[in-house]
């Protein structure tokens, strides 16, 4: 009797799962309340988000906002959960181009129609779009750029990495730089799928082909760009087994002098503001070209949003609206994407590093991230861990890219 | 309650007769139903929940195993498809074998250094109390801190274990970033984890042995091995035969650690089945995939405790 | 005692006392650096805590520079961590008592009254756990939802009110209770209900002890059902707003170490308090 008692609980699991896609009763007019759900604000920042949202409740006295915050790690999780089962937030936070793209092609966001595209840096706009259709709005931004510590270029009689600069110059600057005796290190890049796709751009060549049905990089320019990020491990950067590759690792070298150059993000500003040495930042060296990783956060409009005009008005307005690049500016909560850099010259001058202004520059040359959909997770890991192969010396370069060729073509045939 | 007459006659005659297990062979109809209600009184706390929650999620979990299920788009019917991709797929077999590869070091390790941990914390050790204490803080540290601290102590150029290697001329293998090492780094970890909670269950059952059952055995001049091997591990058998099953059960489902520690490589090296479900549901978007093996998975677990279950009656006893 | 049974191999008497000396010893030598090395994480953590800006690289000071409470500050004025903290209590606390009835009852009906099929419905219980969490995740927060009982407390407790794993504990603890025990009270003319709260519950008191631990700590250290089954900040668990503690892109490692000092400090004087019930319980049952 048990066995027919687990089956008909069992069946009624299966149809919930198939009555998930019945629609409730239409929401009244009058007061609107919108859910929103982000990460964004996590880690300290959950007052800034309050400010913004209290902004926009007094601008739009019939709109109420309900914010969820979850931790970063696991947002993908919570947001894939609710889209199975139809409960996701009318408005919610979209982690990079890379996860913009299954959403979108899955349906799962509202087109988003009237955007005054003016109003948003083009190219972080057109990454949240789709044949011309508008499905998110960038929200933040921020970039990769290389930090150096001039007091150790000074010691060294090196002189600081210039606009002109190639990866060769980077390369004899950082073995000038690299002194044993002292525990110098003269360069340090991650190796990962993030730096690959953009180091590819840099050096003239990509990641996928153009339709993106199959792998591009196991060309010689792209073993070239593959050394470059590998060969850095035992020469001018720690190797994985001295620690290269664990959290922080290297902005603590960085902090403590033993670290002339850092291939990092802006969002470690705050991390060396007391740091004693003379530090500034430049744009990235390109070899073939200039192009830099620019990481955004976007905000989208669910498909299924019962109050898509009002959760468009705040996605807006949490995107662009001058209430929000300034809690933005003023907490240093990454960068606001809007295309009028006149409002952000306080950013300008806020303190270490001098140079800011290379925070912008680096935004000019974007290197496009591959956006695959579905697969996008399974590549990174199959390109992050040849690489990794690569460094730690348990296959040659151009066998662990032939190798990962080999995987990704299979992948994207599906 | 009373005795049918027959037995009330029986013990008459003979008081000190026992039965072997109380007797409710329900004669009447009415004592049948009785019993039947009451075994459903007793059951159906947990029998509900359990159907409700666990089982019938289950359910719905193989009827997503037959269909193809990214999460975001509608499910489309697809058979045995995803079984086949997977039974035809080398990782499948892979991820397997690091599973079963973890499980036979694990396994050892705790119980051995469990059982060890409870005979010596079962004796008049001073400040004992503290001492079982301070042995279970790691169970309940989280394993985001205890993959640090050991992905810190395991480090190949600069952590302890190395340099203590180094000191007895030995070099010290890369340990988490080393693909043949991944597992291991793993292992050590989780056995250092779970052997407060194979003491605790295991003293528990250790306090449940009278003393006496000592005394005739060192009257006979046995030594302390022989009346490990004759007495307590025979009376210990239950609570042995418990961390057996739990242990096999969670060792084939074994998740935080590997996540934590090295998310499954270098190189997929230290990927297990459960990570890959984990992977296959919400990064790769295929749901039904991850549903499928999950049921393989199953039904390996199912198998290996059936044969636990039905061994036990060759070495545990109970008292 | 039982000490003896394992303290050194029997030996002629005039030489047995200084050898259980020596043994005695090097069993408390052994002991204690193992215990030590239990407690150093442990000691990591709470010295990371109160090491202001503190990163995780490089051999941890063991006595900081410029120590500091400001990460448990910041812990409890950023964001509503005390709630978060009622809100784990709470929920472990009704999933605790929950499984103690539902396992027990279980228990008895296994290891006491023989049913046909029992076998078959053993081992459907014991196939609860035998299915990844992961892959149920999907199937339960659907069901839950139509029920109408997502970013509940109800939500957060149902599919942890019973646990295979409580029920398995105590079968074996039950099977131990001797069955002269059942029968001289029924002899007296106890019914099943007499005899399971008077007689077995009070004999398996260190399982109950145990159990209680484990089912504490499962629920508390729970994260991925109450991560999607909860969104309201005022009912999130401590381990979401731990998680919390991780930005996209940095993480202070002090107020993150703060946060799990704080989780486990519950945890462990429960086991303290409870190993008293499991020695106490001991003593009073009712062998020989």
């Amino acid at each position: 009797m048990y066995h027919k008692l687990a089956a008909g609980i069992g069946l009624a699991g299966v149809a919930a799962i198939l009555l998930a896609g019945c629609t409730a009763a239409p929401a009244p007019s009058g007061p609107v309340t919108i859910t929103y759900s982000n990460f964004i604000s996590n880690g300290g920042n959950e007052a800034n988000l309050a400010k913004i949202v209290a902004a926009f409740e007094k601008a739009n006295p019939t709109i109420t906002v309900k914010v969820t915050t979850l931790p970063y790690d696991a947002y993908g999780t919570a947001l894939q959960t609710d889209l199975a089962a139809g409960t996701e937030a009318d408005v919610f936070d979209i982690n990079g181009p890379s996860a913009y793209s299954p959403l979108e092609s899955n349906g799962s966001l509202a087109q988003l129609n009237g955007v005054d595209g003016s109003l948003y840096n083009k190219a972080l706009l057109d990454s949240y779009a789709t044949d011309g259709k508008q499905y998110g709005l960038p929200t933040s931004f921020s970039d990769v750029v290389l930090y150096y510590n001039k007091d150790l270029f000074d010691a060294a009689g090196v002189s600081y990495p210039t606009a002109q600069w190639t990866w060769a110059d980077e390369t004899k600057a950082a073995k000038k730089l690299t002194d044993a005796a002292t525990g110098v290190f003269g360069d340090h890049q991650p190796v990962t799928y993030y730096e690959y796709y953009k180091v590819l751009v840099q050096n003239g060549e990509s990641l996928l082909n153009a339709d993106q049905t199959k792998a591009a990089f196991n060309t010689p320019g792209g073993i070239e760009a593959a050394k470059w990020l590998v060969e850095k491990s035992g020469t001018t950067m720690p190797t994985i087994e001295q620690g290269q590759g664990t959290a922080d690792f290297d902005t603590n070298l960085f902090k403590n002098g033993k670290l002339a150059m850092l291939h990092s993000g802006i969002w470690v500003f705050g991390a060396f503001a007391d740091t004693p040495a003379n530090w500034d930042i430049a744009v990235e060296p390109g070899n073939k070209k200039v192009a830099n990783a620019v990481f955004s956060n976007a905000v989208g409009v669910s498909a299924k949003s019962k109050h898509s005009a009002e959760a468009q008005k705040w996605a807006e307005f949490l995107s662009s609206s001058d209430d929000a690049v300034n809690v933005r500016l003023d907490a240093s909560w990454e960068l606001p994407t809007i295309a009028d850099t006149a409002k952000l010259k306080t950013y300008l001058d806020k303190g270490k590093p001098a140079n800011r202004q290379a925070v912008f520059d680096a935004a000019k040359n974007i290197a496009a991230a591959p956006s695959i959909g579905d697969n996008q997770s399974k590549m990174q890991d199959i390109i992050t861990a040849a690489l990794i192969e690569a460094q730690a010396g348990r296959q040659t370069v151009e066998a662990a890219l032939a190798d990962a060729e080999t995987k990704v073509n299979a992948l994207l045939k599906g | 309650m009373t005795l049918p007459s027959a037995q009330a006659t029986l013990l008459d005659r003979a008081p000190g007769f026992k039965h072997a297990k109380p007797v409710r062979d329900g004669r009447t109809r009415k004592n049948k139903l009785r019993y039947g209600l009451t075994v459903l009184a007793f059951l159906l706390p947990s029998a509900v929940p359990l159907a409700a929650f666990t089982l019938g999620p289950m359910i719905a979990a193989l009827w997503v195993s037959l269909n193809k299920w990214n999460l975001l788009a509608p499910m489309k019917f697809v058979g045995l498809d995803n079984y086949s991709k997977l039974l035809s797929d080398g990782s499948t077999g892979a991820v397997f074998l690091h599973t079963i590869y973890f499980i036979a070091g694990y396994l050892p390790l705790v119980y051995i250094g469990g059982l060890a941990l409870a005979l010596a914390l079962n004796t008049a050790l001073k400040g004992r109390s503290l001492l079982r204490g301070v042995y279970f803080l790691p169970v309940v540290t989280s394993w985001i801190v205890v993959a640090l601290v050991w992905r810190w102590l395991l480090s190949p150029s600069n952590g302890v274990v190395n340099t203590v290697l180094g000191f007895f001329g030995i070099v010290g293998p890369g340990w988490w970033t080393d693909p043949t090492w991944a597992m291991p780094s793993i292992i050590i970890a989780s056995a250092w984890k779970d052997l407060g909670f194979v003491m605790v269950i295991l003293l528990a059952g250790l306090q449940a042995i009278s003393p006496d059952m000592y005394d005739a055995a060192k009257v006979d001049g046995a030594g302390w091995w022989r009346r490990l091997f004759s007495i307590t591990l025979p009376l210990l058998s239950p609570s042995t035969f418990f961390v057996l099953v739990i242990s096999l059960i969670n060792g084939f489902q074994v998740f935080d650690q590997v996540y934590a520690m090295t998310g499954g490589g270098p190189n997929g090296s230290s990927q297990v089945v459960v990570l890959e479900v984990y992977d296959l549901t919400f990064r790769y978007g295929r749901a039904g995939e991850a549903s499928a093996l999950s049921w393989m998975l199953f039904i390996v677990i199912l198998a290996v405790t059936v044969i636990q279950v039905r061994g036990q009656r060759r070495w545990v006893t109970y008292g | 005692m039982a000490d003896a049974a394992i303290l050194g191999p029997h030996t002629p008497r005039s030489s047995s006392a200084s050898r259980r000396t020596i043994g005695f010893v090097t069993l408390h030598v052994v002991i204690i650096i193992g215990a030590m090395l239990m407690f150093f994480p442990f000691l990591w953590t709470i010295i990371t805590s109160i090491t202001p800006g503190a990163t995780l690289t490089s051999t941890p000071a063991l006595i900081p520079a410029n120590p500091s409470l400001q990460a448990y500050q910041r812990l409890f004025a950023e964001r509503p961590f005390g709630q978060v903290v009622l809100n784990s209590l709470f929920i472990a606390a009704i999933t605790t008592a929950a499984q103690l009835v539902t396992s027990s009852t279980a228990a008895y009906a296994f290891s006491r009254l023989p049913f046909r099929g029992q076998g078959v419905v053993f081992a459907f219980y014991l196939a609860t756990m035998m299915i990844p969490f992961q892959v149920l995740i999907v199937p339960l927060f659907v069901e839950l939802k139509s029920f109408g009982l997502l970013n509940t407390y109800l939500g957060a407790i149902l599919p942890t009110l019973a646990s295979a794993f409580g029920i398995f504990l105590l079968r074996q603890a039950i099977n131990q209770v001797p069955r002269e025990l059942d029968e001289a009270a029924t002899l007296d003319g106890a019914g099943h209900f007499r005899i399971f709260f008077q007689i077995i519950l009070p004999n398996i008191s260190p399982a109950l002890a145990t159990l209680t631990v484990f089912a504490f700590m499962g629920s508390w250290n729970s994260f991925l059902w109450p991560l999607v089954v909860l969104r309201d900040p005022q009912l999130q668990t401590l381990p979401i707003a731990l998680a919390g503690l991780q930005g996209q892109y940095i993480s202070d490692w002090d107020v993150i170490m703060a946060g799990s000092v704080v989780s486990i400090i519950p945890m462990l004087a429960l086991y303290i308090f409870a190993q008293k019930y499991v020695i106490q319980g001991v003593a009073s049952s009712g062998i020989k």
